[in-house]
């Protein structure tokens, strides 16, 4: 079987880097099986550049990097976990965000009828308020813009919370 | 990041059939074979299975990098020249979890069978 030279393993090497594996492992083992393949293919007859560049997009659907990605969800999959629709995400952050207007709202109708009850100081909830609109504004920016506009959270995708990493998007 | 080509590209199975079952696999590989690297884990599955399943890279290297993260394999590395060679082999707890996956899935293909009417009901 033919061997690749040091220069082209250095080469095959710096590429799986350029493409955006980071990860030493995965980096190892990519080298190691592209080597393999290529050695396997040259013991053939064929030339390496050509095999190389054959062979790289097979391992992958859009971008190498994807298998670090991949690599780094699977790992991060620990611990409670909650897989969340894109709508549903957005809905309980939204939600969550709203709700200090709504008992706004609730409080100024509640005031309006002759029953007793706690009220919260009104300049704690108006700051409450106040807070909330960056907030509620950049979540509706997420939510709203359009996938040609290569969105944070695209369409399809799902959102998980907990695990190795707080939240993660999954494109779907 | 659940795209069909980094699960197991098929030549007879549908992906969706198999999804899942690829950390039993390579467990079950792993218990079988002292240790393994990946590539050669590849040619064991194409062997076994008569080229009816194929691991595709990107869905074993990042499934390897999962059971590593989950101190289920322990790793060695061998010089080739330049290049390092990753050696898989379980850990202790590895052992363990591949007679739970390993008997979860024979579970499973059970009750496929019963639900599926695939062999005669019993008496």
């Amino acid at each position: 079987m033919a061997t690749l030279t040091d220069e082209q393993v250095n080469y095959i090497a710096n590429d799986i880097r350029a493409h955006g594996i980071r990860l030493e492992g995965l980096q190892d083992n990519l080298l190691d099986h592209i080597c393999i393949l290529v050695e396997q293919g040259m013991g053939e007859g064929g030339e390496f550049a050509q095999l190389y560049a054959a062979l790289i997009p097979t391992f992958y659907k859009k971008e190498l990097y994807e298998l670090e990605e991949e690599a780094l969800f699977l790992a991060s999959l620990k611990g409670p976990r909650l897989l969340l629709g894109r709508g549903r995400f957005f809905a309980v952050l939204i939600g969550l965000f709203l709700s200090p207007y709504l008992f706004y709202v609730v409080l100024d109708l509640l005031h309006a009828l002759p029953v007793a009850y706690y009220a919260p100081p009104r300049v704690l909830l108006r700051w409450t308020c106040v807070g909330c609109v960056w907030p509620l504004l950049s979540l509706l920016v997420i939510c709203f813009t359009p996938d040609r506009f290569d969105p944070l959270v695209p369409r399809h995708a799902k959102v998980l919370l907990g695990g190795g990493a707080l939240i993660r998007v999954c494109p779907g | 990041m659940h795209l069909n080509f980094m699960y197991i590209h098929l030549m007879v199975y549908s992906t969706e059939l198999l999804k899942g079952t690829l950390k039993t696999i390579v467990l079950k590989l792993l218990a079988d074979n002292r240790r393994m690297y990946g590539y050669e884990i590849t040619q064991k599955v194409k062997e076994i299975t008569q080229d009816r399943i194929q691991i595709t890279e990107g869905a074993l290297y990042p499934t390897l990098h999962a059971l590593e993260a989950d101190k289920l394999v322990k790793t060695e590395v061998e010089y080739i020249g330049k290049r390092v060679r990753k050696y898989y082999s379980l850990s202790p707890a590895g052992k363990a979890k591949t007679k739970e996956k390993v008997n979860e899935l024979a579970s499973f293909i059970q009750t496929m069978t019963l639900l599926l009417d695939l062999q005669p009901k019993p008496m």
